[in-house]
């Protein structure tokens, strides 16, 4: 009996569905299959294929056991690419060249090769900018990022598996803003096979460009998070805010100031008078390093930082997630307490390899370091 | 730019066909709420395929060598399609049906270049899947796989089943551990995740629920050293089950009637292995000579295959048949330049 209704009421969709749409569950999926196709083929012509000859596994400081390799093996296939400019620019991800390789050279969709030049890396957005001495290459549509929501279908863009056609895997959009507001989040599975390629929606407009982001650490943490469900694509805007800086030839590096922090456990004498004071949530300075922005400042150990830029900090996690979007170059306010007084401090971010460099030739930048430890340890920032 | 504009307008009625979709299924009585009665079409496919699975299990696993695994009905008389592993290489394999029958099976034949086998338990009329040639899907399907993963069922229960979209036919170029994995043919690659423990040997299924493929044992693509989700292509079923040669063997038994390829480039070299493939020296009068390549050109692909190396160039020749056409993409200063040769037979 229940079988029965049950089959009727199968019967009865199964007509609706042809007489309001004429869609069923099986054209259902026969009509996604041809959205999926008909978006890639419209991505297509702007997705190239970038190869790379020479360089070597990026190594990384591991501290007292000197440079050690990155976990993640590198491989030395073809990645992906977009044309983002008619006359020759190519955005992809600096993973693809992390092993800083001698020769760069792309495959258009129509099977022509040109040599291209690696102009500038975002190690922040893990984006990088090369050039090929080519004109009217074909742009693709970029969706404006205020009509993404979560939920709507995402198709993740390849080349790296090589080959003539792209790879394509489909999820959606899992979040907007991640990583400090730079990207997208997709459940698209995302890899080696299409860092650097588009993230697209149905009608092949493009979302932003993958890269490996998640995680903290090297040039490669993000990559072990590869096929996750966990994937992430920058937004074009955030793109076009360090285009000039890439196609200058320019480096974008996490800034760093140059001290070690620890949480700010409530070991303070008077714990009581803090909590009457309102603004004293922070993070405590423990460590000053040598030659770096920190040294050269106001800044001392003991000191609480309370605010970047105005903005309150709260704890050790948050100020790391703020600190790690500003490029080195950069200037930021940190208000910081000493005791009962409330002092703002002007820091310039340097790169971390800078960090203990005494100053030579030029007095004007120095040294400073970082953080990929835990948040359980005392960190540099 | 004409094509342009009718893709525009079809994608508007896509889109409409899409959102007209949605509403049938929240306004429809049999929704998604219902699971078990939905006509949904992963539940059809499962449902006609899922009594055709079969798990299997063997003697303990062996360091990372797992003890279980899956396996496929091909026949009514009980021939079983699998990966080619050590577990079925074990005197015992135990058969477990989707109804929780057990068989004791025995292992027919295998192949070493596919990494297939076909097992047999003794059956009569048992429920088997049917061999859909790969040419009837495309990038973009939908695709269903279904396997024994992680032992996660247990006893009775019928194995998993995950859904994904075909992403791309290519032909397979991976290593298992440190080792170049044997098959190097065409695979189809999905966006649902196969490369676990006790998914090889699993069919893969298009919407109609007819098997499309099985899928292969967990390797990593040497073009991005990370894990991929792959099936073989039906037809190497196929082959495989009819006793046709590895296309392996038969190259072999034809390059050694034409005599050894010859292209007339000498690699420089280093003393470092992993070095660039520059050409150091053209031999006068060879197919490379012909073809116009110089000294100091760095050759960077072979027919689209990237090389990166000398021994990857090696390799390349190794590969060609004697009166083959090849493409030679080389790097001459700045410029990029194709050369196409015709092998020769080394003198």
């Amino acid at each position: 009996m229940i079988a029965c209704l049950f089959r009727l009421s199968a019967l009865c969709a199964a007509m609706s569905a042809q007489t309001e749409t004429g869609v069923d569950h099986y054209s259902f999926e026969q009509v996604r299959a041809q959205v999926i196709r008909k978006a890639t083929a419209h991505v297509e012509p702007a997705l190239v294929t970038i190869e790379t000859i020479g360089g070597a596994q990026p190594v990384r400081d591991g501290g007292p056991r000197g440079p050690v390799e990155e976990s993640f093996r590198l491989a030395d296939g073809p990645t992906t690419g977009l044309v983002i400019s008619s006359d020759g620019l190519i955005i992809t991800s600096s993973f693809n060249f992390a092993r800083d390789p001698a020769i760069i050279t792309v495959t258009f969709a129509d099977g022509r090769r040109s040599v291209a030049k690696l102009l500038g890396r975002d190690h922040i957005r893990r984006l990088a900018l090369i050039k090929v001495d080519e004109e009217n290459l074909p742009e693709p549509d970029w969706v404006p990022s205020d009509e993404l929501q979560v939920g709507q279908y995402a198709m993740a863009c390849g080349r790296g598996l090589g080959g003539t056609q792209p790879f394509v895997s489909l999820g959606i959009v899992s979040a907007l803003n991640r990583r400090n507001g730079n990207a997208v989040q997709t459940d698209a599975k995302v890899s080696p096979i299409n860092y650097g390629g588009p993230l697209v929606d149905i009608e092949g407009r493009v979302m932003g460009i993958l890269v490996p982001m998640a995680g903290s650490g090297g040039a490669l943490a993000g990559a072990r998070w590869y096929d996750s469900g966990i994937g992430f694509a920058i937004y074009k805007r955030e793109i076009d805010g360090v285009f000039d800086r890439l196609a200058a030839g320019e480096t974008i590096e996490q800034g760093k100031i140059g001290v070690i922090l620890e949480p700010d456990e409530e070991s303070s004498l008077i714990p009581l008078l803090d909590k009457l004071l309102p603004p004293a949530k922070g993070v405590k300075i423990r460590e000053v390093l040598e030659h770096s922005p920190a040294s050269r400042s106001d800044l001392r150990v003991g000191d609480k930082i309370l605010a970047i830029d105005g903005q309150p900090t709260g704890d050790l996690s948050e100020l790391q997630r703020r600190l790690s979007d500003r490029a080195a170059g950069e200037t930021i306010m940190l208000t910081v307490k000493r005791r009962w007084r409330k002092l703002d401090v002007k820091i310039k971010l340097v790169p971390r390899s800078e960090i203990g460099k005494p100053p030579e030739e030029d007095a004007d930048s120095n040294a400073e370091e970082s953080s990929d430890e835990p948040t359980t340890r005392p960190v540099t920032d | 730019m004409i094509e342009r504009k009718s893709n525009a307008a079809r994608r508007g009625d896509i889109r409409y066909a899409l959102a007209g979709l949605f509403i049938v299924l929240s306004a429809s009585p049999v929704d998604s709420s219902d699971h078990n009665v939905a006509p949904n079409t992963v539940q059809r496919a499962f449902d006609g395929a899922l009594s055709s699975v079969v798990k299997l299990y063997g003697g303990g696993g062996l360091g990372r060598l797992h003890g279980y695994g899956t396996g496929f009905l091909v026949s009514a008389d009980g021939k079983i399609v699998t990966a080619l592993s050590i577990l079925v290489t074990r005197p015992t394999i135990r058969v477990v049906l989707s109804d929780g029958r057990k068989y004791d099976a025995r292992l027919v034949r295998s192949d070493e270049y596919r990494q297939l086998a076909v097992l047999q338990i003794d059956g009569e009329g048992l429920p088997h899947l049917n061999l859909t040639k790969t040419d009837s899907v495309e990038p973009g399907d939908t695709v269903i796989a279904m396997g024994n993963w992680y032992k996660i069922a247990e006893g009775e229960e019928h194995v998993s089943v995950n859904r994904g979209i075909l992403s791309l036919k290519t032909d397979l170029s991976a290593r298992r551990l440190t080792q170049d994995f044997e098959y190097q043919g065409p695979v189809l690659i999905y966006d649902a995740i196969t490369s676990n423990p006790g998914a090889p040997g699993g069919p893969l299924l298009d919407i109609h629920g007819n098997c499309i493929g099985i899928v292969g044992r967990v390797v990593e693509a040497v073009n991005t050293n990370t894990r991929i989700n792959y099936a073989l292509p039906s037809e190497e079923i196929t082959a495989f089950l009819g006793g046709e040669p590895s296309p392996k063997a038969t190259t072999a038994a034809t390059t050694g009637k034409q005599g050894k390829p010859y292209v007339g480039i000498k690699i420089s070299k280093f003393g470092f292995r992993h070095v660039s493939a520059y050409v150091q020296r053209v031999r006068p009068g060879s197919p490379a000579a012909e073809a116009g390549i110089k000294p100091d050109d760095l050759i960077v692909a072979i027919d689209n295959k990237r090389i990166t190396n000398a021994d990857a160039y090696r390799a390349a020749v190794d590969a060609m048949r004697p009166g083959q056409l090849v493409r030679f993409i080389i790097k001459r200063g700045q410029r990029v330049m194709t050369f196409e040769i015709t092998i020769g037979v080394r003198p």
